[in-house]
């Protein structure tokens, strides 16, 4: 392959020159690709990051007459304060599994009552970010994920029928966002949750985009990111105290 | 007795076929990679179900980085990518030229505005120079107080990579201290940063940053206290950039 031979043009002459091979040695080539490509391995990346589009509500405007915030529905407000455990330096706690200890405390409707510090009504409950499991051939919601899927299912199992179609390929993955993005944004179905996120100011920024996560995955439209007030780590800390929890 | 003749053989190998495929290689690894962009600290994106594939051009990308504490809590801005493709179309006569945005020739841009709106809010001149300006164009990521700007850009490369990536530096980072205007209102030197990076001049740049949020790229480890990172997303929005991106890394629904 490498090496040229010279042909004497068909012609057998007496004392014809010996046929001569020119070989070319492509080692040092090699050497030299590998050296490249082995510096285009560590020096590159394939990996593209992906990005996660949040929209915060506008900032006030002092010259606003009219209050442009949503109004929240009793029925259909339900509230998620996330926390993440750590220790005192600071380090996030993970379980034997290496998953961080994420926990979502979460209400629905209008804040707890609270009565001179006191909170009154303890109507908190406590999550975590679980994910989905395998039922025989059915996909089966755990922790916060079932909250949110039950309170949005008149959404999902809309959804849930031209998601087949899409799965078979019968219509395309823009054809099929167009669908999703209107049935989950049609105020025809009057149980959408409004969801509120709160964060305490222990919680990792993981847990905060593993709850705007489940947004997307539950197919929910009305959802805000809210500041953690004081009256939170109350209901917080009164939750604490029902259950027994340092 | 006659000897019995060894024919010598060549071991000679034929490289030819290795140096093919190690030719096909390198080409797929120059086609297919981007160069790992050099950051002041390492940074684990957190994992998103989203795909939606960060830009290649047009984008602010903001680090924050913080230790467990969060004590030291330290903001950069990367203006990085390719130029503009589709800006602007060539006109003589309005003086626009194709590639004039490019990132370096926005880089200068922002670096003259910002340090002019420091002047002007702070009284201070933070001392800017041209030759400063032209050694900015070349700097991927930035984070030093503005007043330590003149100072940073003179280090050489090696100098100015360990006084930013030190995060116990109380110079290193942009700071998000209070800065009083004239008017009575408040800002601090990451908005003037944010607002001359969407103010550059670039409509591209200008478009992305304040309609879709795609020109904004926050990014900060997946360990980051919530309300460190929220003080920066605060500050976007005071600043009405209130639509960003955020980075992640790829995840399953069923994780």
């Amino acid at each position: 392959m490498a090496q040229i031979e010279q042909s004497d043009g068909g012609k057998k002459k007496k004392g014809a020159q010996k046929k001569m091979s020119i070989h070319v040695d492509f080692t040092p080539m090699v050497d030299m690709n590998m050296l490249l490509i082995t510096f285009f391995m560590l020096c590159t990346t394939m990996i593209k990051s992906q990005t996660l589009s949040i929209a915060l509500p506008a900032p006030p405007d002092e010259n606003a007459t009219q209050e442009n915030s949503e109004s929240v529905g009793e029925s259909t407000a339900l509230t998620l304060i996330i926390d993440t455990e750590r220790d005192e330096a600071g380090n996030i706690l993970t379980d034997e599994a290496g998953k961080t200890k994420d926990v979502i405390y979460y209400y629905s409707g209008f804040e707890p009552t609270i009565e001179k510090g006191v909170v009154t009504e303890h109507k908190l409950a406590a999550e975590h970010f679980v994910g989905n499991t395998m039922d025989g051939s059915r996909t089966v919601q755990n922790g916060i994920r079932k909250i949110l899927h039950d309170r949005n299912s008149e959404v999902l199992d809309e959804i849930e029928k031209y998601k087949a179609d899409w799965r078979a390929g019968k219509i395309d993955d823009i054809a099929f966002d167009t669908i999703a993005r209107k049935i989950r944004n049609n105020a025809d179905y009057k149980n959408r949750p409004q969801v509120t996120i709160k964060a305490t100011e222990r919680a990792s920024w993981e847990s905060v985009i593993s709850a705007l996560d489940e947004m997307q995955i539950n197919q929910i439209s009305q959802y805000r990111i809210s500041k953690f007030t004081s009256n939170d780590s109350l209901i917080i800390a009164d939750y604490k105290q029902q259950n027994g929890i340092q | 007795m006659g000897k019995i003749k060894v024919k010598r053989k060549s071991t000679l190998i034929d490289m030819t076929a290795m140096s093919d495929v190690t030719v096909l290689l390198l080409t797929f690894f120059m086609l297919t990679s981007t160069f790992l962009q050099k950051e002041p600290t390492q940074v684990i994106t957190p994992p998103s179900v989203s795909t939606t594939k960060v830009e290649t051009s047009n984008v602010a990308q903001i680090l924050v980085s913080t230790d467990p504490t969060g004590e030291n809590t330290k903001v950069y801005i990367s203006l990085l990518g390719e130029a503009d493709p589709d800006f602007p179309e060539a006109n003589e006569e309005l003086g626009l030229y194709p590639g004039m945005w490019s990132t370096e020739e926005l880089r200068k841009s922002v670096l003259t505005t910002a340090s002019l709106r420091y002047k002007e809010l702070t009284g201070r001149d933070p001392g800017i120079t041209k030759f400063d300006v032209d050694k900015f164009a070349k700097i991927g990521t930035f984070g030093v107080p503005m007043m330590q700007m003149h100072e940073f850009l003179n280090m050489d490369q090696t100098a100015q990579d360990e006084f930013i990536s030190n995060l116990a530096n109380p110079q290193s980072g942009i700071p998000l201290r209070d800065i009083k205007k004239a008017d009575g209102t408040i800002t601090n030197e990451f908005q003037i940063w944010m607002i001359a990076i969407r103010d550059a001049g670039n409509p591209g740049l200008t478009e992305a940053m304040r309609k879709t949020g795609s020109g904004i790229a926050v990014k900060a480890d997946r360990t980051a206290q919530f309300n460190k990172v929220n003080e920066v997303l605060e500050n976007l929005r005071t600043i009405k950039l209130n639509k960003f991106t955020v980075m992640t890394a790829l995840k399953t629904e069923n994780d």
